[in-house]
This record gives structure tokens, C-alpha cells and sequence, in this order.
């Protein structure tokens, strides 16, 4: 009976509206982020830009976060992501005050006299490039020398209470300080590039970035497929003649889970066709020994419990209130994940994030490092997402029995 | 396996108020009538049997089975709500296809099955129509058929022929009795013609009570001797309905040839005549002290 729902619920799933809007969306996403995707070349010696790297290095994510803090000062506006978009930030006098007293403590410069002499010297010492338009450009950030004598930790409490008087969300919160982008050298990043393309056998970079945009719209958009679903027996007048069933509950709602998962992944599949064709044209020519499975690997492990989650959130809440709240519950979710997410955009910050980034196809020692807690990650989302289906299919059978009810002057009523 | 429903002692509470007092039916092979006004309790009945609401006190088994044990029971028992639709989207056969799936049908069995069914309801030649484009009629019709698609002993059909055309509304009530041939079909209606043309043992629900139970003639007989007819002026018209339940008048220019129930002859140009189904029921429910004096609700 089950094989049989399952693919009577995957032809109604694709006879869906909502449906194959979801698919029009994850192909513009696609395309717009994803379509025309370079493929990294072998650095050559003597190269303009090698590009940037992710450094764990404390000295350099000192220099590299009090530069920051003193060219903010210094202009005295303060560019801040609190719930994820742009704020600029002014202080008041006392709080302008606080900030001076930090960058004296952590650099030993007193006033924007010094401090802007700082940032002329350490400009005036960087070589100067102009690029084809004619402009001068600095290939390098704002650095700045800490005071000798300054630790780690006090210069995290430091940067912990800038981040406070800036209201959070600032380059200086715990998770920004974490590592710097440094420049790379001619070394680096022939480095990345063996890693990339012998760590990684070049598709496993290249999926990982695939995953990282198409995570973000799975974070959200299966909600609605769910929602849909689930709303359908009601608007259609079908309850009655499904409740009566023999079929159990659990076979009902397992077999619509499974097929909403199956038909989310099928489009997402058929679009990595086009990067790993990509990916397998270049390493064919450059010889190098690409996973053919790569992408399967990563939509399955890293994109998968997403879409589990996003589509389990819309099944229960639905059976719960019998209403879209399921929409609102999960927009929120994922409002919060995408936006807290941007600080953790090059990858190797997976935390416990519905929607892990790693914007990159390199970093993939950021990755090997912490691919555990990604695992874990995966794992409790995936583990998360049946207990919720459990939940739905015990909420399904109570109402099958009209044991649960919802009426929204007393919320969804449980009898015994 | 006995095709019989029992219900012992069946109390049925929405909060604080009572929806079934105390009902005890016995249902066997073939049509039962469950007739009442709207909001006596008939739903609520049916819902239990359908096993879409828990009992509150009582007992209930049908086949055999304990309505408690909800999976079983929907083995034998059909549904058809009184509000209900499809799929707008499916077709008929498709609609029925994905039904026959959840009953726990084989391919096979659903394959076979189906078309048979589709044509005992003259809906064959409209299988691949979209349900959205079904009219009422033909909707209740694939009603009944997914309903018996996995061939219950029990068929439960709550107001089946509200909305219907007259000519619907017979075709339907046929197909009825001829489901009616080998279980049993419990027709729950406020329209006692529907019980009129297809049950032989009916029940009575009044505010969530049994008031009767027994065959269609023994109704009929409560009434026998109480029926009269007569052709009155319509100024006489008003003082009868004052004193007698009028089930029925006809307007003849300036007079009114009216139908009433009294215990006695109360005038001489009264004419006593056989009692029906309905004149049966509204004396019923003036014995009870809940009829209004008009059939007019009850039609």
C-alpha cells in the first residue's frame, strides 16, 4: 500500500501549482547565482590576485579586526548586521568616547588625530596598483599593530563590549573575529588549488558551493509545498472520505513526506547536471580524477536534512492548527538563519544553523576540520524533522478518530 | 462475522451538551431509515459508526468489532458525509483510483473494480471528467461509489439527497436499495419521503433521543384514524391551524383542501384517509410536543 501512495502522492505533488513554482524559483536562483560559474585555474606565479583566504591566525585576526575598528572610528559611522541587514551606526558622545578608550587600550592611539595618522601611514607603506580603468587600488585591508602586551582574551572582551556599545551585529562580535581574510600568497593559493582538485577532486568544492545557494531557498520554500498538501483534504471536502479509510495514519503521512522530499530533490538533482558537467569537461581536460558523485554526496547529506526540516515544520503545524501558520513559523526560522548566516559565509562555521554556508569552493581545510559538527548538524536536523513527521501522523490519526480537534477559540483540543 | 450494528446505552457529549441520550438500536441486513429534524442528532450517530468521533459512554460494535477499534471497523463500513467533494483536479477514475489505494486495494483489485462501479452509478462514460466538473447529482453518485469500493458490509450515508433534482433524488434513492440487497445502508435524512420509497425499518431522532423504532407501516398505523381531509375557506384555515398539525394544503380559488391530523372527527365535512409516512411523523412529533404545527421544516 505504501509504494502505491507514495506514487499517487508524487503525481499529485507534480500536477501541483505551487509545485513547479518552486522549481521556477530554484532555477532562477540557479541561474542567476550559479550560471555562469568559473571554474578556478591553476595559479600562475606572478599573478595580479590570488584571491583571499580564511586565517585562524590571532596576531592577524588582531591586526586585521583594530584596523577595522579604526577606520569605523575614524569615519565615525560603524556599518552593522543586527537581524542580518545593513545598519549604519552613529554614536552618541559617550559611546564614541568608550570606543576611543578601547582602541587606546588594544593599540595605544588616543583620539582621531593619532588614529587618523595611523591609517595615512599604514596606506601611504602599501604598494599602490592601478587597475585597467586607471584607478588606484590597495590590495590590502586596514591592519593594525596591537599593543604590545595585549592578549587574546582581553582583546575578545574588548572587541565583546565594542560589539555591545555598536548594538551587535558589528565585525567585531564573537563569530566575525573567529578568522580574517588575509590575502593570498602565490603558496596559498597554489595550495588551495591541490586541495581543491585533490582533496576535493574538483566537484567537491564545486558542490559544496552549489549546495550553499541552493540551501538557501530549500531552508524555506518546501514550507509551502507542505502547507499546500496538507490544506488540500480540508479545501477539498476530502477529509471525511480519507479519515474512513483503512489506510493507516502513518502510512498516509509517511507517504506524503516522502514523496514532498523525493519531488524537492528531483529538480535540484537535474540542475547540479550542470555544474558537474562543467566540472567533469575541466578536470577531463586538466587530468584530474573528479568525483563523478559528488553532488549526490552533498545534496543528499547537506542539502537533504534541510528540506526534511522545512517540510516537516509545514506538515505539523498545518495538522496542528489546520491553518498556514506552518508559513510563518518557517519564514522566521529561516529569516533568522540567512541573515545570522552572513557571518559565517566562507564555510567552516556550521554551528547549529538550519542553512550552513560555505560560499566558497575552496576553504576545504575549513571544512575537514569541521565536518563533524556539520555532521552533527545534518544529523539532528534530519533526526528533528521524523520526530516531527511522528508527531504529524499521531495528530493525523487523532483527528481521524476526532479525538483532536481545532477550533480556534480553545487552539486544537485533545480529547481522551 | 454477523452483519449487524449494535448500539447499547449510546450518551454522546459536545462539552456540556448532550447530542445522543441513551440510544439503543439494533441495525440489520438491508435499509434503515434514521429520520429526525435537523440538528437531532443524526450526524453525530452516524459519526460514531463512521468512527470520525469517539463515543462518549455506551457501546457500539459494528460486524462485531468495537467502534473503539477504528482500523478494523473502517474495513466494513462505507462513509458517505453529508458535505463532502473530491480532488477537484482528479478525474472520476482517478479520484476513485487514489481512494481504492488508501481502502488497501491491489492494482488488480482496483482495476477490476472501478469501471464496475463507475457504471452501477452511470458514471463510466464520465471517467475521465474532472471531478470539478461533475454536477451535484453525479457528484453524490461517485459519492456512493467510493464509498462501496471495497465492498463493506455497512454503508453509512448521511443526507444524501439534500440539493438534489427529483429526478437525482430517485435514481438515488434506487441505487440505494439496490446496494441495500446484501448489507446493510443506514440513510440518515430529514426528508421522510427519502425513507418513504426506500426503508422497511426505520429509528426517529429528537433531540438526541430515539423517540421510534420499528417498521415504516407500524409509523403509518400510529396515525391510522387520526387523518383527516376536508376543503375549508381560507378564513377557517387559520382557526385549524390554531387547534390540529396541518400537513398538507392545496389552494382551490377561494378555499384550501387541507390534510390535519386530529384524535377525533372535529367537523362534519371532515374526511378520515389512510395515513402516510409523513402524517405518521408529524403525529409522532406532536405526541412529543416538538412539532409546529407545519411540515414545511420537514420537507
Amino acid at each position: 500500500m505504501f509504494g502505491q501512495l507514495f506514487i499517487k502522492e508524487c503525481r499529485q505533488t507534480a500536477k501541483s501549482l505551487i509545485y513547479w513554482l518552486i522549481v521556477l524559483v530554484l532555477i532562477f536562483n540557479f541561474a542567476t547565482q550559479l550560471g555562469n560559474m568559473d571554474i578556478m585555474q591553476k595559479p600562475k606565479e606572478g599573478q595580479e590576485d590570488y584571491g583571499y583566504k580564511q586565517s585562524d591566525d590571532k596576531n592577524m585576526i588582531m591586526r586585521t579586526t583594530l584596523g577595522q575598528l579604526l577606520e569605523e572610528y575614524y569615519r565615525e559611522s560603524y556599518s552593522t548586521y543586527p537581524i542580518g541587514f545593513y545598519k549604519s551606526v552613529t554614536l552618541n558622545d559617550k559611546e564614541d568616547k568608550q570606543i576611543e578608550e578601547i582602541i587606546k587600550e588594544t593599540t595605544g592611539l588616543s583620539g582621531r588625530t593619532e588614529t587618523r595618522k595611523a591609517i595615512e601611514k599604514w596606506y601611504a607603506a602599501q604598494p599602490k596598483e592601478t587597475n585597467a580603468e586607471g584607478a588606484l587600488v590597495l590590495r590590502k585591508s586596514m591592519e593594525a599593530e596591537p599593543v604590545e602586551g595585549l592578549t587574546f582574551e582581553r582583546f575578545e572582551e574588548l572587541m565583546d563590549e565594542a560589539d555591545h556599545i555598536l548594538g551587535g551585529g558589528s565585525g567585531y562580535e564573537e563569530v566575525s573575529r573567529k578568522s580574517a581574510s588575509v590575502p593570498m600568497t602565490y603558496e596559498d593559493a597554489v595550495e588551495e588549488y591541490r586541495k581543491l582538485t585533490e582533496k576535493d577532486r574538483l566537484t567537491g568544492g564545486y558542490a559544496r558551493l552549489f549546495s550553499d545557494y541552493m540551501v538557501i531557498f530549500l531552508g524555506l520554500l518546501p514550507v509551502f509545498l507542505a502547507v499546500t498538501r496538507e490544506l488540500r483534504d480540508k479545501r477539498a471536502g476530502m477529509q471525511d472520505l480519507i479519515y474512513t479509510r483503512k489506510g493507516s495514519s502513518v502510512n498516509i503521512i509517511a507517504s506524503r513526506y516522502l514523496s514532498m522530499l523525493i519531488m524537492l530533490v528531483l529538480p535540484v538533482l537535474a540542475l547540479s547536471v550542470i555544474p558537474l558537467s562543467q566540472c567533469l569537461r575541466y578536470a577531463s581536460a586538466s587530468g584530474i580524477s573528479a568525483d563523478i558523485w559528488a553532488y549526490v554526496k552533498y545534496i543528499f547529506g547537506w542539502l537533504l536534512p534541510t528540506i526534511m526540516t522545512a517540510t516537516a515544520v509545514g506538515m505539523f503545524f498545518t495538522e496542528l492548527t489546520d491553518t498556514a501558520l506552518a508559513v510563518l513559523i518557517q519564514g522566521a526560522w529561516w529569516f533568522v538563519a540567512v541573515f545570522t548566516g552572513i557571518s559565517t559565509l566562507k564555510g567552516g562555521i556550521y554551528g547549529w544553523s538550519l542553512i550552513p554556508r560555505h560560499n566558497t569552493e575552496l576553504n576545504w581545510t575549513g571544512f575537514h576540520d569541521n565536518f563533524s559538527q556539520l555532521a552533527s548538524n545534518r544529523i539532528v536536523y534530519a533526526s528533528i524533522s521524523i520526530i516531527l513527521v511522528a508527531f504529524t501522523a499521531f495528530i493525523y490519526n487523532q483527528k481521524r478518530k476526532g479525538r483532536y480537534t481545532v477550533s480556534w477559540k480553545g487552539f486544537g483540543r485533545l480529547k481522551k | 462475522m454477523s452483519t449487524t450494528i449494535k448500539i447499547r446505552n449510546l450518551n454522546q457529549y459536545y462539552g456540556k451538551k448532550q447530542a445522543l441520550k441513551n440510544v439503543n438500536l439494533t441495525i440489520e441486513t438491508g435499509m434503515f431509515g434514521l429520520l429526525g429534524r435537523n440538528g437531532a442528532g443524526k450526524t453525530t450517530l452516524m459519526k460514531v459508526l463512521a468512527t470520525l468521533l469517539p463515543k462518549s459512554e455506551g457501546e457500539v460494535t459494528v460486524c462485531g468489532t468495537n467502534v473503539s477499534r477504528a482500523q478494523e471497523v473502517r474495513k466494513n463500513t462505507g462513509y458517505l458525509p453529508q458535505e463532502f467533494s473530491m480532488y477537484p483536479n482528479m478525474t472520476v477514475y482517478e479520484a476513485m483510483d487514489y481512494l481504492g489505494v488508501l481502502s488497501g486495494l491491489s492494482k488488480s483489485e482496483r482495476k477490476q473494480r472501478i469501471p464496475k462501479l463507475l457504471e452501477r452509478v452511470n458514471l463510466l462514460e464520465n471517467r475521465r471528467k474532472k471531478v470539478k466538473a461533475l454536477s451535484g447529482g453525479m457528484k453524490r453518485r461517485l459519492g456512493i461509489a467510493q464509498a462501496i469500493l471495497h465492498d463493506p458490509k455497512v454503508l453509512i450515508v448521511d443526507e444524501p439527497t439534500a440539493g438534489l433534482d427529483p429526478e437525482e433524488r430517485v435514481r438515488f434513492r434506487n441505487l440505494l436499495c439496490e446496494i441495500a440487497e446484501d448489507r446493510i445502508v443506514i440513510l440518515s435524512t430529514h426528508i421522510v419521503g427519502d425513507i418513504e420509497a426506500t426503508c422497511e425499518n426505520i429509528a426517529v431522532l429528537d433531540e438526541g433521543e430515539i423517540i421510534y423504532k420499528g417498521t415504516v407501516s407500524e409509523l403509518t398505523g400510529m396515525a391510522e384514524g387520526k387523518v383527516f381531509q376536508a376543503e375549508i375557506s381560507k378564513r377557517e384555515l387559520e382557526t385549524l391551524k390554531k387547534q390540529c398539525v396541518v400537513t398538507s394544503m392545496l389552494t382551490l380559488g377561494n378555499n384550501v383542501m387541507v390534510r390535519f391530523l386530529s384524535d377525533e372527527k372535529p367537523f362534519a365535512s371532515a374526511k378520515p384517509c389512510e395515513a402516510g409516512v409523513e402524517d405518521a411523523y408529524m403525529y409522532l412529533m406532536q405526541e412529543r410536543g416538538g412539532g409546529d404545527g407545519c411540515l414545511d421544516n420537514y420537507l
